[in-house]
């Protein structure tokens, strides 16, 4: 089941809290290739966000394999230095600074690399120019609607060129035109970057735009589909 | 945006409070800085006095109990003028007196026809002379803290003495003072035979290594009596010992309150922040980072509180030498070296106030912090 270009790899992931009382993921096993762009559904509590969080290396108690990129999860000396050169991470509240303007939200990241601020600079305001917010840059993010926050933070998201992006149900605060907006930048960045991503949704219309769609009840995949979307 | 941008927009967001603990270090870094001015410059001042009137070595009581040194038989002249390389003795009896409004008035009795007068110089009217028991000669500093001239009256203890003559002295100590010949200053203090000074005069080209031998043996001879080399002044005067035990006291107490001032600050500042925090380390922050921006606001803070502490403490011991007790007798000493030592205090301060907030956002989870 393991194949050539497969970015992430995992087996039998199992991850328990409260010393076992609550089982959050019993036994999954997934591969996703290099490029290809997944959904995750399930009910609320399924699971989904923990399976996320391990994948972006927040969270290293599990059991079972994870491989991403050909790094062992498991024992990951640096978390943050791997989260800061392969994952880009989308939040389903947004999490941005509130203090900061888009254009320093989006340069955050930016201080683990050895970029001169004018170079943080630039790539920032090309990042937000990419989702449509080259006159928003200098607002803060409660001068932004939800949609715009959104985009700030998929543009944050990008900023280290990550190889992997990870989105916990990205649209699930947001009214459906913004979230429509929302989709097609996410779609938008995988076809030009041909950028392997994983979105977390309750919303159809998203798991429709993807590759793929991985099922989730009660911690274990249900089936797995092909959609055909996108 | 650069890293520092980034640590003053964190420290503007909190304004009022970033405000007040900079007060706080800066009152502290002040306080170091005032006192310590006034006890160097205390020390200076005598240092001044000796060097003004040439002393090679100075003679007093070894074991003293108030700020003014004991007297001892003024018959022991005799015996030291006997010494080797002893060029002249002069004997001093001297004390502080509240003169009217003046709390604290340096009063000597000089020995005429002494060295002693030789490096002061009189502006107007004549010395007292040892015939006129209630003559005086003020220093024109002196004269003016009273408000006196050539012919008012001066009232000290029970005693009502004339101006007979106004003094400049190079060295401010002796300018704030008055002075009158020393059996006028023993009567004065029912001190008949005594003096609690002599400063000794040595031959010209005495090495340093004989100075010595004279200073050692002088102890010895005369027991309970210390001599000492001007230059070490501070070490023999109780005044200035308990000056500088306080200002060490009161800057030592300054200090803590100014570190838990700036820990507390921080620390409030990064709870308050843990969500953040939580952001950070989730989009690739590293852990050392989140530490060195904690840190660097830390220690900014300080640092400006440490600059603003310089300034102040700078004024305020100006202010204090210009208050009835210290006006005259000294002229703070706030110099580069004190000052260097006041920022590298207030930078310390930083360290260690931010060291314990920085280590506990450093650990945050950041799962746990995005879940709230
Ligand atoms: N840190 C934790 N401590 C204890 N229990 C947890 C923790 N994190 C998750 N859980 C539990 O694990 C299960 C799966 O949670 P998870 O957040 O992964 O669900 P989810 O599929 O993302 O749900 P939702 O759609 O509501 O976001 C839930 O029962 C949850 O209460
Ligand atoms: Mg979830």
């Amino acid at each position: 089941m393991s194949s050539k270009n497969a970015l992430i790899e995992v087996r039998n992931l199992r991850r328990s809290f409260d010393y076992g009382a609550v089982q959050a993921l019993r036994g999954i096993s997934f591969t996703v290739e290099q490029g290809e762009f997944v959904s995750i559904m399930g009910p609320s509590g399924s699971g989904k966000t923990t399976l996320l969080n391990i994948l972006g290396a927040l969270d290293s108690e599990f059991e079972g394999a994870v491989t991403i990129d050909s790094v062992e999860m498991r024992h990951l000396a640096e978390p943050e230095r791997f989260r800061s050169r392969t994952i880009g991470f989308v939040f389903q509240s947004f999490h941005l600074l509130p203090a900061l303007t888009a254009l320093e939200n989006v340069q955050m990241p930016m201080f683990e690399r050895k970029w001169r601020a004018s170079e943080r600079r630039t790539r920032a305001a090309a990042l937000l120019g990419s989702v449509g917010l080259e006159h928003r840059m200098d607002h803060r993010p409660s001068k932004l609607s939800g949609g715009e926050r959104q985009r700030v933070a998929i543009a944050r998201s990008l900023a280290n060129e990550p190889k992997l992006l990870l989105a916990d149900e990205p649209t699930g605060n947001l009214d459906s035109s913004d979230a429509l907006k929302i989709l097609e930048v996410l779609g938008a960045i995988h076809q030009q970057r041909n950028m392997t991503m994983i979105v977390v949704t309750h919303d159809c219309d998203v798991a429709a735009a993807t590759n793929r769609t991985l099922r989730v009840r009660d911690g274990q995949l249900v089936e797995k589909q092909i959609s055909n979307g996108a | 945006m650069s890293f520092f941008q980034l640590i003053l927009k964190n420290l503007f967001r909190r304004r009022s409070r970033s405000l007040l603990t900079l007060g706080g270090i800066s009152i502290g870094i002040a306080a170091v800085v005032s006192l310590s001015g006034i006890a160097s410059g205390f020390e200076r001042s005598w240092a001044n006095v000796y060097k003004a009137r040439g002393t090679d070595l100075v003679v007093t009581k070894s074991v003293t109990r108030s700020t003014m040194p004991g007297p001892f038989p003024f018959a022991l002249k005799a015996e030291l003028q006997r010494m080797p390389h002893v060029r002249e003795v002069g004997a001093l009896l001297s004390d502080v007196f509240s003169v009217e409004d003046s709390p604290t008035i340096l009063v000597i009795g000089w020995e005429t026809k002494t060295s002693l007068w030789n490096h002061v110089k009189l502006v107007s009217g004549k010395w007292p002379d040892d015939s006129s028991k209630n003559t005086v000669a003020l220093g024109t500093l002196n004269a003016e803290m009273l408000g006196k001239t050539l012919g008012d009256k001066v009232q000290i203890e029970s005693g009502e003495y004339t101006v007979c003559g106004i003094f400049s002295s190079p060295a401010l100590a002796e300018s704030g003072a008055i002075v009158m010949p020393l059996p006028a200053m023993q009567s004065l203090t029912n001190k008949e035979g005594m003096v609690n000074f002599f400063d000794i005069w040595l031959e010209p080209n005495t090495s340093v290594g004989d100075t010595e031998k004279l200073r050692v043996s002088i102890k010895a001879k005369f027991e309970g009596l210390t001599a000492f080399n001007p230059g070490s002044v501070a070490e023999n005067n109780i005044a200035m010992q308990i000056a500088k035990a306080m200002t060490w006291a009161v800057s030592s107490i300054a200090l803590v309150v100014g570190a838990i001032g700036v820990m507390n600050t921080i620390l409030m500042s990064v709870f308050e922040r843990l969500h953040e925090i939580g952001i950070l380390l989730a989009i690739g922050w590293r852990r050392g980072r989140i530490m060195q921006m904690i840190l660097a606001e830390s220690l900014l803070l300080s640092l400006v509180g440490g600059f603003a502490g310089c300034g102040l403490g700078a004024v305020a011991a100006r202010l204090l030498q210009m208050s009835p007790w210290v006006h005259g007798k000294l002229e703070a000493d706030v110099g580069l070296p004190l000052l260097g030592i006041a920022l590298l205090i207030a930078i310390a301060l930083g360290a260690l106030g931010g060291l314990y907030p920085a280590w506990i956002g450093s650990r945050m989870s950041p799962a746990t912090a995005l879940r709230q």
